[in-house]
């Protein structure tokens, strides 16, 4: 099968790191090899007590008795430390393993939506190729008689403009299957923020929708892709813009900490239903009635803020309005 | 450095004022008078920056961003337009647009676009020269 010659095949793991990484950062643990020595003691200090309290045994009862009460209490805390440190590291990984099957899920469907598209592109375009011919061959035909063509024609314009609707979701698709190499340069992201609301701001007037800004002026400099990180916020804006009934309202705010920079776009809409929260991001996911979205934003701004090498969460509860938070790290 | 600069925009009146402001700056720019015009000029001139007025008749501005985009990918694209068309603007965006203004355009906030847009291509082609 042809594929889009600049399409990179996605890698299996993480790109972000080692999972083993991943890992330590996630609980906040260094590893088990960094703490070898510790463990070393966990497992040797108590029969070393141990013994000590048999030896004890033969001179005084009583140091003994102390000496076993310690023991014991050491074994416990030392066995509370370790339990809670294995079930923390499992959790973790568990955490991770979906993260990581959710983020190979949206790999795995975007390849194969971008090679379904790749395919199909060829055939609507001959479509397109044919239906034009036909309205031609009509149009000639129309001349020499006096038979009227015009809902001949009408259908014909119908399959073009239906081609055309293809057409368009097809090349969406290619463009964000399309791996971009980001381009770094020092951004302003509440000038960024700014201007993309000012573009939303008059068509949030006609629908009544306040775009409310709680930007800090202090706000560090990001190094990343500039017209990336546009598209996002422009995205994610219009995304809450749809989401909002008549008065709502939509709250941009952007923090920073020492490793990343946050963008928040908050929106008291209609909230996502706890069922369609994990299907959010994927492609073609939509609950818009069908041919009024393509259901290809979200997954895009996952694709690009996966490409600036941040990360995009949401929080939502029906009825409620949902929260999206990009998080870009602040040295790539 | 100087930065090859064209301006696509079919008001007679805004190219002219903008000629001025750029030359007053040092800084001459080309115009076109429409989107096919534009292509012409491109392709007899390498620009860095081409700033493209999104409503023009015949060849509206995102048919001709697609174009520029297809034979100058190197080169950088600022959309400009007179009303604030969301639709237009995404769509811009998701073609590959650098940036976006809204006219009446601030001059130094132009300006200042037009300068980013120019590192963006510099940084862009040193990354494509290390590359191959």
């Amino acid at each position: 099968m042809p594929r889009p010659a600049n399409r990179a095949p996605e890698p299996a793991s993480d790109p972000h790191g080692d999972p083993k990484g991943i890992l330590a950062r996630a609980t906040g643990a260094r590893l088990w090899k960094d703490h070898s020595l510790l463990l070393w003691a966990h497992f040797l200090v108590p029969p070393v007590l141990a013994a000590l309290v048999v030896a004890a045994t033969f001179a005084t009862p009583i140091l003994a008795g102390i000496l076993a009460a310690i023991v014991l209490g050491i074994a416990a805390v030392s066995a509370r430390g370790l339990l809670s440190r294995l079930s923390q590291t499992e959790e973790a990984r568990l955490a991770l393993n979906t993260q990581l099957i959710q983020s190979q899920k949206l790999a795995a469907i975007g390849e194969l939506s971008a090679g379904i598209a790749h395919e199909i592109n060829n055939p609507i375009a001959i479509i397109a190729q044919e239906a034009e011919w036909a309205a031609h061959l009509i149009g000639e035909a129309e001349k020499g008689c006096s038979a009227d063509f015009a809902e001949v024609k009408d259908s014909l314009r119908e399959v073009r403009a239906q081609v055309d609707r293809c057409k368009n979701i097809t090349h969406k698709l290619l463009d964000f299957a399309r791996k971009r190499e980001p381009v770094l340069q020092d951004v302003d992201v509440v000038r960024i923020i700014e201007d993309m609301a000012r573009l939303v701001d008059k068509e949030a007037s006609y629908k009544n929708v306040t775009l409310v800004r709680s930007l800090p002026q202090d706000l560090p400099k990001l190094r990343t892709d500039a017209p990336l990180l546009r598209q996002v916020v422009l995205n994610l804006m219009t995304n809450a813009l749809h989401a909002v009934d008549t008065g709502g309202r939509i709250e941009v705010s952007a923090l920073a900490d020492d490793e990343a920079l946050e963008i928040c776009i908050k929106d008291n809409g209609c909230g996502i239903a706890p069922e369609n929260i994990d299907k959010i991001f994927n492609p073609f996911f939509t609950t818009k009635p069908p041919g009024q979205g393509t259901g290809l934003g979200l997954s895009m701004c996952h694709t690009l803020v996966d490409g600036m090498k941040g990360k995009i969460s949401v929080a939502s509860k029906p009825g409620q309005g949902a929260a999206f938070t990009v998080r870009l790290p602040r040295r790539v | 450095m100087d930065i090859n600069i064209l301006l696509v925009d079919d008001e007679a009146d805004f190219v002219e004022t903008m000629v001025k402001r750029f030359g007053i700056r040092k800084m001459p720019i080309d115009s076109a008078k429409s989107g096919q015009e534009a292509l012409t000029s491109l392709a007899a001139k390498d620009y860095d920056v081409i700033i493209l007025d999104v409503r023009m008749p015949g060849m509206d501005g995102l048919e001709t961003l697609k174009l520029i985009r297809a034979r100058a990918p190197l080169t950088e694209v600022i959309m400009l337009t007179g009303h604030a068309s969301l639709e237009a603007g995404m769509q811009g965006m998701n073609m590959g647009a650098y940036d976006y203004v809204l006219k009446p355009a601030d001059f130094d906030d132009l300006l200042d676009k037009v300068r980013k847009a120019f590192e963006r291509k510099q940084l862009n082609a040193k990354a494509r020269k290390q590359g191959a």
